[in-house]
């Protein structure tokens, strides 16, 4: 257990390609922290930094006060688990859970009791006589966390655990990860791509795109509060559609003009247009699909549209539709709202009118894609 | 050279794509040899860069260290040792004396007469108490040049750790400030199997590459620029000494007639090359189409096919390759065979071994018999791993067997081994024992033979350069030369063919 | 009807031709199993020969008997099969050690001189090696190594190179994933740890290749052993030895027993062979593979 911190941490490659741009962050005890972006982000090259198997080129890590930049990765008192998993493949369940003890030197009956805990734990007792080579994905993902649990490490690290599991497996350890966690107790650093695992483990999400932390929040904050464009897009499926429009002020209210139509912005949306005095013009207007409603009819704020694709998901349906000048929007209608008629109406080329909610849009200026109110 | 973009590339036909690529082929030659050129003087910039460097944190570190940095400029490790890194220190510390001493004792006596390769050979001189003349023994040429050689490595490698040692004290004076402490020599010693692991590991084997090739190797080279042959030995009879490029000379001139070193050269890479493309492509396909006969569906035992070749690698190839040359000998197994139930006359053997074309093709049709078991293994390696829904994605697309062949098999094979084939060639080219344990080289090469020694018609250049050595005037000389001219010519087509080499060049597009 | 004739006789057109394809194959198999094993029953027939030691036109023996074998004992030989088998065996054990060092430090470790070092052994390889073989027989003279006392001298030549043939077990190395190395190292092996806990047993194939080939270079190194004995008998190996038995002037006297001699030294090695044939395959088809 313990804190982390990376200061201006920076990796610089043989043949001069920055991966990782000045890094900050303070993660404290017991947090669960993900660093989530998409690849070749730098996100897992942090993580390793962290781990000390690649080498921090600028700055400096410190777990627990102590910096640790020149220790080995076995002086770090960390835990990792692998994508790949990274069992060992000579060696049984046991063994593998076994070896990072066996080279503390501990007593083999202190050893038996750990891993066997581990394993019941984990739920992989009966698997302990066997080779990694015998075992499916997901029990040589249990593995992978027994061979980390077992070591009662200061930080437990975690690279893309879940991504060579299959869908539903992938649901599953999800939640048995958050399990964990509660039982290990400890700072966990989780790497991952899917923004879902990143919403539902994270107590904090740290955002990466190019080596650049785009944003530091909680699942709620960058939901609601995304910085810029990049994490606007990058949280939440299906995408937040992405308009260029006009943001035109009148008196005290303000008006989005998307194809023609004129919504307004109202609620706290509004209120910190208001409160930051924007004056307007031409932004970049961003709606998630769950925020675009069907509208009865042709009006002022209504925006008639043609439906291409309509994706039935179960509990809600995502049409694909495209406006009068081509533009493409997704928009995400729950199958509880629509009776018989309405649903066998939406088929393929069927017109349709649809609006934006005025409370939850986000701006953001089209030069430096940065949120115009927070 | 007009240059097409992709579409207009491809509305040629097959017959202008091809000379398209040809004729693209040859354009690229000088803006290769360009780049090539480009980069060497990229190299020495690099180099010269390098060094103005270090020669600037050289001066700099000592401008700003203090006394005790100052002080291991002429005391090695005396920083170390006053900083407390006592391990390091006396290491330091050691080589410098050991250096020292070794330059007193003998280092710069070599180096004296390295220019000179010795001064005073043996002589006879008058014995009183004898009352005769005795040789009395002094200069050694060749160890001269080997110690000369050897002193110019540990003035380098004096040097190199010299510096490792000014670099030491800027370093520990840095960390210092910082707050940081030093490594003690139990860190030291700790990180050697573990973040320096890597220098144990390499210390072994690279010692002996060093001593026992690089050493040698420089060696052979300067003695090309000497007369170091049987009647110089340096020592016993005469000394030798430099003689610029005067060997080189010798066997690069083209202008004069026949029987000389520089037709033999040519006769023997010509021969060289040819075999070396032979030995190695018959092998290549002719192994390739066994591998593929064993492994075609639905043939049984495949098995024992694979064992009996396989077996034939496991016998020593010099037991096989005497034995085969004794049975095609005049007098071997085969030609008595024929005489005996009177297929041919006494007189009339088979001239396998004594007419060079017979021999020539004979040394290639064995070397098959040689090469196809391993060629055989690796081949079925790739096979076995070719996708299967290549094969059936080109069924269906309606290819018939020689269609997958050549579009799918052929190309991939082609795609894998091409580095390969590449040191395949090479080796070849010094296929010392194939040859050597077949025919010795023969038959006899008249026209060539007095230049330098006993050359022959199946001769190779390393064969040659082995007879030269073991010959009566053991023309060591001429040897390095041609040692000297197997490197030029395995370098040039090993640059050439990586830098066309599909493999190297689009690397993923099979993966 | 007329369609489904049609693809009838094509169906029975393709079984008939595949039928006549594979007979053809069995035929090719067969002469290539005989022409590639005759060579090796002929030279165990002429050992098994009695009544004449010189070449003759036939091949299954008038006088069957062991006397070539007994002679052989009274030959250099029992030497010349000591020397080569000390010399296998010792070098197997140190070149597997030295090119298991050097295989594993370039697949596993990335330090600044990595690729300077690759490219520099590569061009050395370029030379040919025979050139090196005047300096360093007569340094090995000066230290005694040589002509009756080759054999030391000779296990240094063998070894002290073999770094330089790295490149098919550093294949192999290459394909253990990383990822292995670094889960052990956070679960707090040193370097050293992770190479004999880790790595080590995951390379049993090459290990066993590389001994494997070690140990059958001494039995067929013909150049660096005739230089170093330098016609002094008790210093040959066999492939020198027994090329001997084939001059001129000897062969008269010594084929049938040249042949005799080269059966003792084939059958323990084939034998050794077959049975570690499998880590054979793998490490010649990996090493071309990966070039």
């Amino acid at each position: 257990m313990a804190s982390v911190k990376l200061t201006n941490v920076k990796k610089i490659y043989d043949n001069k390609v920055v991966a990782v741009h000045d890094f900050n962050l303070d993660i404290k005890d017991k947090e669960f922290v993900v660093f989530v972006g998409p690849s070749g982000c730098g996100k897992s090259t942090t993580l390793r930094m962290v781990a000390g198997l690649e080498e921090i080129s600028e700055g400096t890590v410190e777990i627990d006060g102590e910096v640790v930049n020149d220790l080995q990765p076995k002086d770090r008192n960390i835990a990792m688990v692998f994508q790949n998993y990274a069992l060992y493949p000579h060696m049984t369940v046991y063994d593998n859970i076994a070896f990072s003890l066996r080279l503390q030197k501990m007593p083999e009956d202190v050893i038996y009791n750990k891993v066997t805990n581990a394993a019941e734990i984990l739920g992989i007792t009966e698997y302990l006589m066997r080779k990694p080579r015998a075992l499916s994905g997901g029990q040589r993902q249990r593995v992978a966390i027994g061979r980390a649990m077992v070591r009662d490490s200061k930080v437990f690290l975690m690279d893309e655990p879940l991504s060579n599991l299959d869908a539903k497996l992938r649901n599953q350890m999800r939640a048995e990860i958050i399990l964990l966690r509660q039982k290990l107790d400890t700072t966990f650093i989780y790497v991952t791509h899917d923004q879902t695992e990143a919403m539902t483990l994270g107590d904090r999400i740290v955002i990466m795109k190019d080596g650049y932390i785009m944003q530091v929040g909680t699942p709620t904050e960058v939901f609601e509060k995304p910085e810029n464009l990049f994490v606007a897009e990058f949280i939440g499926a299906p995408k937040m559609n992405i308009l260029r429009t006009n943001l035109m002020k009148a008196g005290d209210k303000y008006y989005v003009m998307p194809f023609g139509a004129k919504i307004e912005v109202d609620g706290e949306k509004g209120k910190l247009l208001r409160e930051k005095k924007i004056e307007g013009g031409e932004v970049l207007l961003g709606v998630r699909p769950e925020h675009i409603v069907l509208a009865k009819e042709a009006g002022e704020h209504a925006i008639p549209v043609t439906l291409e694709v309509n994706e039935m998901m179960g509990s809600e349906l995502h049409l694909h539709v495209f406006t009068e000048d081509g533009t493409r929007l997704i928009v995400r209608v729950p199958t509880i709202d629509l009776d018989n008629e309405q649903r066998e109406n939406l088929v393929n080329g069927a017109k349709l009118f649809i609006t934006f909610e005025g409370k939850v849009m986000h701006f953001f200026d089209p030069e430096t894609e940065k949120n115009l109110i927070y | 050279m007009k240059h097409y973009s992709d579409l207009e590339y491809l509305k040629l036909s097959k017959w202008q794509r091809f000379g398209y690529r040809v004729a693209s082929f040859f354009a690229g030659i000088p803006k290769a040899i360009w780049n090539f050129i480009k980069r060497i003087g990229l190299l020495l910039k690099t180099i010269a860069l390098v060094v103005a460097n270090e020669a600037k944190d050289i001066w700099s570190t000592f401008v700003q260290g203090d006394w005790k940095t100052k002080v291991s400029y002429l005391v090695m490790g005396f920083g170390c040792l006053a900083r407390g890194q006592i391990l390091r220190g006396l290491l330091f510390l050691l080589f410098e004396l050991v250096f020292i001493g070794y330059m007193v004792v003998t280092g710069v006596y070599w180096l004296r007469m390295l220019p000179s390769l010795g001064i005073q050979g043996p002589m006879k001189e008058y014995n009183a108490i004898y009352d005769t003349y005795v040789t009395t023994y002094h200069d050694n040429s060749f160890k001269i040049l080997l110690y000369g050689v050897l002193t110019l490595f540990f003035i380098i490698a004096f040097l190199y750790t010299w510096r490792a040692n000014v670099k030491q004290n800027k370093l520990a004076e840095q960390i210092l400030r910082a707050g940081k402490k030093l490594k003690s020599g139990k860190d030291d010693l700790r990180s050697l199997v573990d973040d320096q692991f890597h220098k144990t590991l390499l210390a072994l084997p690279m010692t002996g590459i060093i001593v026992f090739t690089v050493l040698p190797i420089v060696f052979m080279i300067l003695v090309a620029f000497t007369n170091y042959d049987g009647a110089h030995d340096g020592y016993n009879n005469n000394l030798f000494t430099w003689v610029g490029w005067k060997n080189f000379n010798t066997m690069l001139n083209w202008s004069s007639g026949n029987k000389t070193y520089s037709a033999t050269f040519g006769e023997v890479l010509t021969w060289t090359l040819i075999w070396a493309f032979f030995a190695t492509f018959s092998n290549y396909f002719l192994g390739m189409l066994v591998a593929m006969m064993i492994n075609k569906k639905g043939i049984r035992l495949k098995k024992l096919w694979r064992t009996v070749l396989v077996m034939t690698i496991a016998i020593p190839q010099f037991i096989s390759l005497l034995y085969v040359s004794k049975m095609f000998a005049k007098n071997g197994l085969i030609n008595l065979f024929l005489l005996d139930h009177g297929l041919i006359q006494q007189g009339h053997e088979l001239p396998f071994w004594e007419n060079p074309t017979w021999a020539r093709i004979t040394v290639i049709l064995i070397n098959i018999w040689i090469g196809i078991p391993y060629l055989m293994l690796i081949a079925t390696g790739i096979l076995m791993n070719i996708p299967a829904d290549l094969y059936e994605s080109a069924k269906i697309d309606g290819a018939s067997g020689w269609q997958q062949y050549t579009k799918i098999t052929l190309p991939y094979m082609l795609f894998i081994t091409g580095p390969y084939l590449l040191t395949s060639f090479t080796s070849n080219m010094n296929n010392f024992n194939v040859i050597f344990l077949l025919t010795g080289g023969g038959p006899t090469n008249a026209a060539l033979s007095t230049a330098a020694g006993n050359v022959g018609h199946t001769d190779l250049l390393i064969t040659w350069l082995f007879k030269i050595t073991t010959g009566e005037e053991a023309q060591y000389y001429l040897a390095s030369v041609v040692g000297i001219m197997v490197f030029v010519v395995i370098a040039v087509i090993s640059l050439v063919v990586y830098n066309f080499l599909p493999s190297i060049k689009n690397e993923e597009d099979f993966q | 009807m007329a369609k489904e004739n049609n693809s009838m006789q094509r169906h029975m057109g393709m079984r008939a031709a595949n039928a006549i394809s594979n007979t053809l194959i069995y035929i090719l198999l067969i002469v290539i199993s005989v022409i590639w094993l005759i060579p090796f029953v002929f030279i165990l027939l002429q050992s098994l020969r009695v009544e004449s030691t010189w070449q003759v036109g036939y091949v299954v023996p008038r006088q069957w008997g062991f006397d070539n074998y007994v002679r052989l004992l009274s030959t250099n030989f029992p030497k010349w099969y000591l020397n080569t088998l000390i010399m296998a065996l010792v070098t197997a054990v140190l070149q597997t050690v030295i090119v298991l060092c050097m295989s594993y430090t370039l697949s596993r470790f990335r330090f600044k001189m990595r690729k300077p070092l690759m490219q520099f052994m590569l061009i050395l390889g370029m030379f040919p090696g025979m050139l090196t073989m005047i300096i360093l027989y007569r340094v090995l003279k000066d230290l005694g190594m040589t002509q009756a006392n080759a054999v030391p001298g000779l296990i240094l030549v063998y070894v002290a190179s073999s770094g330089m043939g790295y490149y098919v077990s550093k294949g192999f190395f290459d394909t253990i994933p990383k990822s292995l190395d670094e889960a052990a190292r956070v679960d707090g092996a040193t370097r050293a740890q992770v190479l004999y806990k880790i790595i080590l047993p995951l390379a049993k194939p090459i290990v066993i290749y590389t001994i494997l080939t070690a140990f059958m270079g001494p039995w067929g190194d013909f150049v660096f052993a005739r230089y170093i004995s330098m016609g002094t008998a008790a210093g040959m190996n066999v492939a020198v030895g027994l090329n001997n038995w084939l001059n001129l002037d000897q062969i008269g006297n010594n084929y049938t027993m040249f042949c005799a001699g080269g059966v003792v030294v084939a059958i323990p090695v084939t034998i050794l062979f077959m049975c570690l044939q499998r880590y054979y395959v793998e490490g010649v088809t990996g090493g071309a593979v990966k070039g």
